[in-house]
């Protein structure tokens, strides 16, 4: 079932259409990916989906109904450009973030300092946030983000400029969320993230949706059937099976396409029982950077590729 | 629009302002600095006449000579060595060159300055003056009945006038003002309103100045710190300004209101021994008009304010796109300061009754004035009126530019997001 769906999305700046005709459904209980290159139009779907923007048209839905104020209170929302007050007490900051969400009271505060616990700032609670690390306000930032016990966690880039220990503790944090049943969605323009942790994408490029559905569907759409071998042995019988498609022997190395993807663990079964030895064996699923590739074409992988070299 | 959440902001900025050093200091420092301001200027004006000074006084003739010597001895000044005269009788030939032989001394200071009184000034009053400062106002004010006093006494000497017509000739005009005002009762007026009206001007101008500023500056930061984007995910962006204003506003009146303690003290007990003719003549209503027309106004200016940060992102660009805004104060400032030396001045009374000028203009008006029914009506629907039509403006121009950043936008740019939707 389909929690929250973004329903043809308009959104333009000064005559540029940031978002154009942006749909796609997040379902109940999954990890959802927003993902495309740097200015594809994802902060500002967010932004729509937060109602900080109102959209030229289009509408976000909520289990049937457009979202409204209270839509607001359920979600955590992580912006890509974090900040906050660096004057306020960490512990201050924690319940002031909880307190726009309507939560107060002794609940809140037991909850806070468990989260300041397991991040070990306890011991700062009550110490300015300018006087901590980036990397400790980072982690500030995400408390207050979850703080409140949303259903949905928006989470713009949160990977971003975070270390890879943090980067650990988020994705812990995010597959915990998980398991408890709660929404998350995120943007990201680090396809290998995605690829790890989403189990649904909508890839949008130039404003546009360019592919969407659940890792597993696309990936079998797209799904490459080539396999690589370096072997030793008489691998000639294979010629004539019917599954194979395509054929070319090195002698030591063949390059083998069967019909279907699901053949491949086939093969390799047929391989062993002829008593073939197998030195390399190489299916090369596609990745989620592939499919981008396909799909951007080549002026946007080049961009691409750089933002992510850059990342 | 005043909800829990809105109440969570307001709460948040009351506790930041009035706990922060710059309010504390603020509350403390400004009745200082215009106690200070009122101090310095009795002392100037008492100060100069302080200084020792020593005068030549030339006359054409010794029966002016003589006289002058009687009258000025009686003097408090001479009588205690605070001013030298010389007195010496010359023809203005003789004079010319006296005054050749004394200019060293003239330029040097050991002389403070020559009068020359003519034959002529029996008649016409007319003597002259030669000093390096020849505007010297204390000094004439000390001199000047004195040198009348022997000038009337020659013109009349022959006339064989009575003493009581004399004296009443020697005597100059003594004004006394008095204040008409509707209710018939004519009562003499001090310098106590206008003091309070120069006051009323001053705290507005300042306080609206400093809040308003303080105002633009917490935008600024939010929005550079990216803090607002966190903050609209929780509230909207016109609660968001609510509560804002709200905070700072409230923290304003506060400050205010401690700010005039003392005026209310002296108004209500007679205990302070405040000589009557500094006695403000004014009640505890206008106080409290005072107070809300105060509140309302700065809620005005600070969406104003809250609006100019919301365009630009860093504190330099903010402060010089404000402009527009100060001259809303600045001018308004400047009418109300003129209306102390003359309070049914055309400029001041329109002023009074246009919008953002009647919030700084009217409070100091009324205190001088009494001001017709239909003009306090008017102005107070005028001051309302603002505030009711800036903030459909100012709350856009605040929502669409909280969330920009990046290249300073144009005033038509700005013009421009009124008609967004956002």
């Amino acid at each position: 079932m389909y929690v929250l769906e973004a329903r043809n999305l308009v959104k333009t700046f000064d005559g540029i259409r940031a978002v154009n005709d942006v749909s796609f459904a997040v379902p109940e209980g999954s990890v959802f990916g927003l993902i495309g290159r740097n200015g594809a139009g994802k902060t500002t779907t967010i932004r729509m989906m937060m109602n900080i923007y109102l959209p030229d048209s289009g509408e976000v839905v909520l289990q049937g109904s457009k979202i409204g104020h209270e839509f607001r209170a359920m979600v955590g929302y992580l912006p890509e450009e974090r900040g906050l007050y660096q004057k306020m007490k960490i512990i201050d900051t924690l319940l002031y973030f909880a307190e726009l969400k309507g939560k107060t009271g002794k609940q809140i505060i037991k909850k806070a300092n468990e989260y300041l616990e397991r991040f070990q700032l306890i011991d700062r609670k009550n110490s300015k946030l300018e006087d901590l690390s980036k990397g400790n306000q980072q982690k500030i930032q995400f408390i207050t983000t979850i703080l409140h016990d949303p259903e949905f966690i928006i989470l713009d880039e949160p990977f971003s400029g975070l270390d890879p220990i943090n980067i650990d503790i988020l994705r812990e944090i995010i597959m915990e969320l998980k398991q408890k049943g709660k929404v998350i969605i995120f943007s990201t323009h680090l396809m290998d993230f995605a690829e790890k942790m989403c189990d649904h994408i909508t890839m949008i490029d130039k404003g546009k949706v360019i592919l969407n559905g659940s890792l597993k569907d696309i990936k079998a759409k797209y799904e490459q059937n080539n396999i690589s071998i370096n072997y030793q042995g008489d691998i000639s019988f294979i010629k004539n099976n019917p599954m194979i498609e395509h054929f070319e022997d090195f002698g030591n190395s063949a390059g083998i396409r069967v019909k279907n993807a699901s053949q491949i663990q086939e093969l390799l079964k047929l391989l062993l029982e002829k008593n073939i030895t197998i030195r390399k064996f190489n299916a090369n699923e596609i990745s989620l950077q592939e499919i981008f590739v396909e799909l951007a074409g080549s002026n946007g992988v080049n961009n691409f590729y750089q933002e992510v070299r850059h990342a | 629009m005043l909800n829990k959440r809105t109440l969570a902001v307001l709460k948040r900025e009351l506790r930041e302002k009035l706990l922060s050093r710059t309010f504390i200091l603020m509350t403390v420092l400004i009745p200082v600095f215009l106690f200070g301001i009122l101090g310095i200027q009795t002392y100037l004006y008492s100060a100069g006449s302080d200084e020792k000074a020593k005068i030549e006084i030339i006359s054409g003739s010794q029966q002016i000579t003589g006289a002058l010597q009687k009258t000025l001895s009686q003097m408090k000044d001479v009588k205690n060595n605070k001013l030298k005269i010389e007195f010496s009788t010359q023809t203005k030939a003789q004079f010319t060159q006296t005054l050749n032989s004394l200019k060293g001394n003239i330029l040097s200071e050991k002389l403070t300055g020559v009068f020359y009184i003519p034959d002529s000034a029996v008649n016409n009053k007319s003597v002259e003056y030669y000093s390096k400062n020849p505007n010297n106002n204390s000094l004439f004010n000390k001199l000047k009945d004195p040198i009348n006093k022997a000038l009337v006494d020659i013109h009349f000497t022959d006339m064989k006038l009575s003493e009581a017509e004399i004296n009443f000739a020697r005597s100059s005009v003594d004004i006394n003002s008095f204040r008409v005002s509707k209710d018939q009762k004519i009562k003499e007026e001090g310098a106590g309103n206008s003091i309070v009206a120069f006051l009323f001007t001053f705290l507005l101008y300042f306080s609206l100045l400093f809040l308003g500023t303080m105002m633009m500056r917490s935008v600024v930061q939010e929005k550079n710190n990216r803090i607002v984007e966190v903050l609209l995910s929780s509230v909207n962006s016109s609660e968001l300004m609510t509560g804002k204003i709200l905070g700072v506003g409230i923290t304003g009146l506060m400050q205010m209101a401690i700010w005039l303690i003392p005026l209310m003290v002296v108004i209500s007990s007679s205990f302070f021994m405040i000589p009557n003719e500094y006695m403000p003549d004014m009640n505890f209503a206008q106080v409290i008009y005072f107070l809300l027309n105060y509140f309302v106004g700065l809620i005005t200016f600070l969406g104003l304010f809250a609006s100019v940060g919301a365009i630009f992102d860093n504190d330099q660009d903010a402060q010089s796109g404000v402009w527009p805004i100060t001259l809303l104060i600045m001018i308004p400032f400047f009418i109300g300061i003129s209306m102390v030396s003359n309070p049914e001045n055309q400029i001041a009374k329109i002023a009074s009754m246009l919008p953002f000028a009647s919030i700084i203009v009217m409070p100091a008006r009324l205190v001088l004035v009494e001001i017709p029914t239909w003009q306090m009506v008017v102005s107070i629907i005028v001051t309302l009126g603002t505030m009711i039509a800036i903030f459909p403006v100012a709350g856009k121009i605040y929502r669409v530019g909280v969330l920009r950043t990046g290249k300073k936008p144009q005033w038509s740019e700005v013009i421009k997001w009124i008609s967004y939707k956002y």
